[in-house]
């Protein structure tokens, strides 16, 4: 094995070596890339030492003596892993800026040779003055590289950056001898072995302003306006090179490192600092336009997480290194990239990022950045977070928790956002954004091939399984290669592979677990019928498509906390690339995402909570969680799934997201995804049963929640004018349904429940599909516009028939079903003022659904309209398939429901139904669907032979034809009005309709935004303004701990 | 002897720092962070120090087996050696960068150059 | 105003920090233990009569390999700096400089061979006396310096002086590499014999190292300088 020291003897000597070659740009670019390979490839070996063949740590000592009395260097698998991602970092960089180091030569060349090493220096030795020396080469070499940008504003960056290092050095000087007079040593692990006694007085002073100098380096809010204007004004490469290998990788491993002298009464001031950066950054990004300036402070934000990290080491044990080194990797692979991304482009806006569409492969590269960026799976921050929040929970550090969560919020909310401006802002076609070179771009894109590779590493040292050895998410994954096929061939694939799955493996699901894998497989691929009205090749849909049902499929099948976890967030990502597919979905798919992530958070909060550091933690263990704590837990899981049902409160991102969504995405996110949050809940209660909170029942207020969201979520469906908007808040009342079923925590609620699942999926489906299609033949979803096509397109008049029968619960359809389950329900429990509500709903529900009828398919045919097709046919097909599954769901509810009624009764004494032959009892009577249908098909009969009899002398009568007023006009006039058609009741009732809690949410998103930009003012601009903000910063936290 | 020498590095390093953080002047403000470097290496240079001994060269005056007690400590003064060098270094590149600031702007007020913020 | 105030303020907070330090520190009436290892081990491991040097040159060796690329890549970068912009060759002339007097020229031709020498003597002595690599580096520039003073646009080749630097440098790491294979360690003297103490021709391979850093020091400091010069009168 070489030595490691011939890392920095490399890099050095190759940096002397270009001395010779003045003229000779190409030979020296050639040197400089073969002195990074080889020292990254005695990284790599001894990193393989350490991690495969369980290599001990070895000491390097210098001038054949021993320390203190020499400078000696550690190598270990920590300064292995990291000098190899410095290294590479270098090496990438410098392919990358093959051009420029060609135009400015030899020089810039050794000076990025030298800031490499330096980092290398940084990382291996145990010395702090050694430590200082380093740090100082790799300032001067910042100063230099940051030449490196044609930009003049560097310049200025440049000096700022040096009168920080200035007071840094001082303060690093001064601590650094008073720590040696202190200790007698300038070796850190000497100090360390006698910090207890010498961390008194003086020691722990010069120590506190060790920790201050080396932690400026990490550049923590708010003594960082400099590297914020380093980030923005210097070549990309180079802030790629600042953020991942400098800041994120060096300077948190010398903290790390220094920290073993601090020992624990300094983590405290570590994770305050690392928080306050974490949070305060990512508000103050929310306001920013700029791209590299927005992911300057991305990595502030980042780099104040691994802060936060190291600061909560004393509890993280053995999973230290795996916690810290996902969350430090991830940051560096990513935010490299996406600088290195940032390079491809010459437009400096966030807006002006949608050069990438029409490029698949970048934007596969920016999601799997962003993904790694916000901890989603199955990257290794994601792991990382989640034993990180695991441990922080057990140890009861809630608010540490708390604020790392919201903070990840925030990141996530605007690199979503910056993710929906590539996807759907204008392109700017004049402009020529977007260079390609092709190392760039190989650059670019084995970063991202190396993210994914992380994430598998990560998935094989997790203590949880790997999760990219998930089946349906291999198989979502694989349509990524599969993106070039034509649309309709991977629509065939994608429905083969999920009924095939389904067959597979039915047989081992319970009965709840095959109602919604029945609904998330079988169903999915009902609604995937559909989708062969799409011709071309439909980039990027089929691999969300199938994220979101893998998401679901494992979810149903998930029998840890972690797995169910890690299921929810495929199912929101997954759901989110497809929502954000829609014309205008841009803002709306930026509330879902948000909406759901904070959701998943408040999830991920309740089972830390639960677990109390028990891993893996089984769903089940849920009902033992203890007294004090479980209600908190109940509160936090059913919030999070409340989200994902979008109750009312928590439902503003529905309506958009839901009625934006291309036509066949819509009944898959409507009829399919809002399922996921009604199988939360069911495995909540299932498990955790009733709750109360300061003698509060929380069923109760889900009772009333669930009423609430029935009752309001219909009435502002009467409202609606634009169709598929009515169905999205039909969902809400048809969610508040099942939720107060739910809440009534008896047999019959729960069998109420399950029913509109099911219910709900098919004429949901059948219903948006339907209106879809409508839509994409007349061009325009606002009912008042349409009129008279039941003529024209009868078939999709007959699923919107069936499907409102459906809907609104009248014999004979499945919906009567469920309501005779409900009102028996109801009946059982003693709630009787929520009940009141849901009472209220149902006839509203029928305003609603009478406009479907009456304004589309009746009255008169707009004129704009005399020419128009039936639906196509791929998109009636399913309906179709919904009509017929209506009639025999009707006929024999009890194929499916005896079954989950007799799964159930466990969990209920004694409550259930009896189900004998075709008829169903319960103490309040019976329900013999065969019968009712009987009747009602023999009513029907009847009234419409009688009708066939009487009207059969009846003439045709063309619209216009008027003959018998003895006037004739000449015009089409409009004598179907429907615009605002309940006018009426909107003057009663309309002061319910007050947007309230939209305006609620967007105050405080406005709030969140003025108080961002108000304080990033705080960064003036001025040098030696951010060099009393590094005093004040230095000061104040001395003030904070001062007993020394 | 020690306290004075301490007191008066510390001073420095305070009156540099005031220096380079009020005057706007940039040619000013490296002076100033030259003054506090000074100081730095005064303090440095007095942690080590040791009343009535001599420098850690052996000679003559000081014989190899009397050294631990005739001399001062020698480890501070091969530090300060190496931080008087990364000072200078420092210094010049601010000299450098200050020449290019002048020569885009015409002006070394440091609050002309504020651009990039927020 | 009240910028003045408010830096007052923090530095009075540092002040405090600094009043700590000065109130906790006991001066040592001993060496501790490290200065103690250096006094008592360095004449017979090291065999350099001036601890100090044995010190920066062979036990924190690293941190003057570190020192010397500092200036290395200081005189890099300013050299990147000032020589972007600073436009054509030979057009730097754009003013006429006063000439510099009888004295300054006449005296400079006696001084600088005078001062050059005192420089090789302060490195190549430095295991043995006060001084060094930098000092004697520092006092080869300052020779240099003289020559500018007396003609600012005398023209030095900065191919021969980043020669010098990158032989000097190469020889220095490469000096050092040998300790691993012949010695204990990176950068140990003890690859020459340590020789008889207190002679010119001791102390290993400390004279030949600390020479180098002199020659490197010299011509790192007067590129530095040929560079600032060079902005003259652009």
């Amino acid at each position: 094995m070489v030595n490691a020291i011939f890392i920095l003897v490399i890099g050095l000597g190759a940096a002397f070596l270009l001395g010779f070659l003045r003229d000779k740009r190409k030979l020296a670019y050639v040197v400089t890339l073969a002195a990074l390979v080889s020292m990254a490839w005695i990284a790599a070996r001894w990193l393989l030492f350490f991690a495969v063949d369980g290599g001990a740590r070895t000491e390097i000592f210098t001038a054949g003596t021993l320390p203190p009395f020499a400078i000696n260097l550690h190598l270990g698998i920590a300064e292995a892993a990291l000098m190899l991602l410095v290294i590479l970092c270098g090496l990438f960089s410098a392919i990358y800026m093959q051009n420029t180091l060609m135009r400015l030569g030899r020089r810039m060349m050794s000076v990025l040779l030298v800031f490499v090493m330096s980092l290398c220096g940084i990382i291996l030795t145990r010395d702090v003055f050694n430590l200082f020396v380093f740090f100082e080469l790799a300032v001067i070499a910042t100063a230099g590289l940051i030449l490196l940008c044609e930009d003049k504003r560097t310049f200025a960056a440049g000096f700022k950056y040096l009168i920080i290092s200035q007071i840094v050095s001082i303060l690093l000087l001064v601590g650094i001898i008073f720590a040696y007079h202190a200790s007698g040593s300038l070796n850190i692990d000497d100090m360390a072995a006698m910090s207890s006694g010498t961390l008194k007085g003086v020691g722990s002073l010069a120590f506190f302003l060790m920790l201050m100098a080396i932690m400026t380096e990490a550049k923590p809010f708010p003594a960082n306006g400099w590297a914020l204007d380093i980030y923005e004004s210097a070549h990309p490469a180079f802030s790629a090179l600042f953020s991942a290998a400098m800041a994120g990788a060096a300077a948190v491993y010398a903290i790390d490192k220094l920290l073993l002298i601090g020992a624990s009464q300094w983590l405290p001031v570590v994770t305050a600092i690392g928080l306050l950066s974490f949070v305060a950054a990512n508000l103050l990004a929310l306001v920013q336009t700029n791209d590299r300036r927005t992911l300057g402070y991305s990595s502030v934000g980042q780099v104040g997480l691994i802060l936060v990290v190291i600061g909560q080491r004393d509890i993280l044990g053995e999973h230290y290194l795996y916690i810290v080194g996902g969350i430090l990797l991830s940051h560096a692979v990513a935010k490299a990239g996406l600088y290195w991304l940032s390079g491809l482009l010459s437009q400096r806006k966030l807006t002006d990022w949608s050069a990438l569409r029409g490029h698949p492969l970048l934007i596969f590269a920016f999601v799997s950045f962003v993904a790694m960026l916000t901890g989603l799976p199955p990257f290794p921050s994601f792991y990382a977070k989640w034993d990180l929040v695991m441990l922080l929970a057990a140890e009861n550090r809630l608010w540490i928790l708390a604020l790392i969560l919201i903070a990840t919020l925030l990141e996530a909310g605007y690199l979503f956002r910056w993710f929906g401006y590539i996807i759907k802002r204008e392109k700017e076609t004049d402009k020529q954004i977007l260079s390609l070179a092709s190392h760039k771009l190989a650059v670019v894109l084995s970063t991202a091939v190396i993210s994914w590779g992380l994430a598998y590493l990560w998935g094989e040292l997790s203590a949880h399984g790997n999760l990219l050895y998930a089946l349906p998410l291999l198989f979502a994954l694989s349509f990524l290669l599969l993106d070039q096929l034509p649309a309709r061939i991977k629509n065939s694939l994608s429905i083969a592979g999920m009924v095939a799955y389904f067959m597979v493996s039915y047989p081992t699901y319970d009965p709840l677990q095959l109602i919604f894998g029945a609904i998330f497989l079988l169903g999915s691929s009902v609604i995937l019928l559909a989708s062969y009205h799409v011709s071309g090749r439909r980039v990027g849909f089929y691999p969300s498509a199938l994220l979101m049902f893998a998401g679901l499929t494992l979810l149903i099948v998930a029998k840890d906390a972690f797995h169910f976890f890690a299921a929810w967030e495929f199912l929101t990502i997954g759901s989110y690339f497809l929502i954000l597919r829609g014309k205008h979905s841009e803002p709306h798919a930026l509330s879902y995402v948000i909406f759901s992530l904070g959701g998943a958070f408040l999830i991920l909060a309740g089972f830390a909570l639960a677990a109390q550091g028990i891993s893996p933690f089984p769903l089940e263990s849920l009902a033992q969680v203890a007294k004090p704590i479980a209600p908190w837990v109940f509160l936090l899981l059913a919030i999070g799934f409340m989200t994902k049902t979008a109750v009312i409160g928590l439902h503003i991102w529905l309506p958009g997201a839901h009625a934006e969504a291309e036509t066949d995405v819509s009944p898959m996110v409507s009829g399919i995804l809002l399922k996921a949050g009604l199988f939360g809940l069911m495995v909540l209660l299932m498990n955790m049963g009733k709750q109360s909170l300061y003698g509060v029942e929380l069923t109760y207020v889900m009772l009333w929640m669930g009423a609430l969201s029935a009752f309001l979520g219909n009435l502002m469906a009467v409202f609606q004018e634009d169709a598929k908007r009515l169905l999205a808040y039909s969902s809400i009342g048809q969610m508040g349904y099942a939720l107060f079923g739910l809440a009534l925590m008896n047999q019959l609620g729960w069998l109420m429940a399950l029913m509109f699942v099911i219910n709900h999926y098919i004429y949901k489906s059948m219903l948006f599909l339907s209106i879809g299609g409508i839509a994409k033949r007349t061009g325009t979803r606002d009912m008042y516009k349409m009129g008279g096509l039941i003529a024209l397109m009868p078939l999709s008049f007959i699923a919107v028939l069936i499907g409102i029968i459906a809907v609104s619960g009248v014999p004979p359809l499945s919906g009567f079903g469920g309501r005779w389950i409900f009102y028996n329900a109801i009946l059982e429990s003693e709630y009787r003022l929520p009940m009141m509500l849901i009472f209220i709903s149902g006839p509203i529900a029928f305003l609603y659904l009478f406009r479907l009828i009456h304004t589309i398919f009746l009255g008169q045919l707009k004129d704009e309209h005399r020419q128009i097709k039936e639906a196509p046919f791929w998109i009636l097909l399913p309906q179709m398939i919904y009509v017929v599954a209506l009639m025999i769901f009707a006929v024999v509810p009890g194929l499916a429901m005896r079954h989950v009624d007799a799964y159930l009764s466990p969990f209920f004494e004694g409550q259930g139904l009896n189900w004998e032959g075709f008829t169903i009892t319960s103490h309040y009577g019976y329900w013999s669907p065969v019968s009712i249908m009987i009747v009602v098909a023999v009513i029907f009969a009847t009234l419409f032979a009688w009708l066939l009899f009487v009207n059969r002398k009846a003439q045709k009568v063309k619209q216009f034809n008027i003959v018998y007023s003895a006037e004739r006009p000449f015009r089409p006039e409009t004598t179907h009005f429907a615009w605002n058609f309940f006018a009426p009741y909107r003057k009663a009732l309309g002061f319910l309709m007050q947007p309230y809690v939209t305006r609620f949410w967007e105050t405080m998103m406005d709030l969140l935004h003025s108080i961002a930009d108000l304080s990033r003012r705080f960064y003036t601009g001025n040098g030696q303004t951010y060099g009393i903000q590094l005093l004040a910063f230095v000061v104040i936290v001395y003030l904070f701990k001062m007993e020394f | 002897m020690v306290y004075v020498a301490m007191v008066t590095g510390f001073i420095l390093i305070l009156m540099g720092l005031y220096g380079a953080l009020t005057n706007s002047n940039i040619l000013r403000m490296i002076v100033a962070f030259s003054v506090a470097n000074t100081g730095v290496n005064i303090v440095l240079v007095a942690v080590g120090y040791i009343d009535g001994r001599t420098a850690p060269i052996l000679d003559a005056a000081v014989p190899v087996a009397e050294a631990a007690v005739r001399i001062i400590d020698p480890v501070p003064q091969a530090l300060v050696l190496t931080a008087i060098v990364i000072g200078l270094g420092v210094t010049t590149l601010m000299l450098a960068y200050a020449y290019k600031l002048y020569e885009i702007k015409g002006t070394l007020d440091i609050a002309q150059f504020s651009e990039l913020k927020w | 105003m009240i910028k003045r105030f408010i830096v007052l303020l923090f530095l009075l907070g540092l002040g405090l920090v600094f009043a700590g330090l000065l109130s906790g520190y006991s001066a040592d009436n001993e060496l501790n233990l490290t200065g103690r290892y250096y006094a008592e081990h360095t004449a017979q491991d090291i065999g350099a009569a001036n601890i100090v040097t044995a010190i920066i040159v062979t036990y924190r060796g690293l941190d003057t390999l570190g020192e010397v690329t500092v200036l290395f890549l200081t005189a890099t970068i300013v050299a990147v700096l000032l020589g972007r912009g600073v436009a054509q060759k030979g057009k730097s002339l754009q003013r006429d400089l006063p000439k510099s007097g009888e004295l300054l020229t006449t005296g400079s031709f006696l001084l600088v061979p005078l001062i050059l020498l005192l420089g090789a003597y302060v490195f190549i002595n430095g295991h043995l006396t006060p001084g060094g690599g930098f000092q004697g580096g520092a006092i080869v520039a300052s020779a240099i310096l003289l020559m500018l003073l007396t003609d600012p646009l005398r023209h030095f080749s900065h191919r021969l002086i980043s020669i010098i630097e990158s032989i000097s440098g190469l020889f220095f790491l490469g000096i050092g590499v040998l300790g691993i294979f012949l010695a204990g360690g990176f950068l140990d003297n003890r690859i020459f014999p340590i020789g008889e103490f207190g002679s010119l021709f001791s102390a290993g391979a400390i004279p030949v190292i600390y020479s180098l850093i002199g020659l490197k020091v010299g011509a790192e400091f007067s590129s530095m300088l040929v560079n600032f010069s060079e902005t003259e009168g652009s």
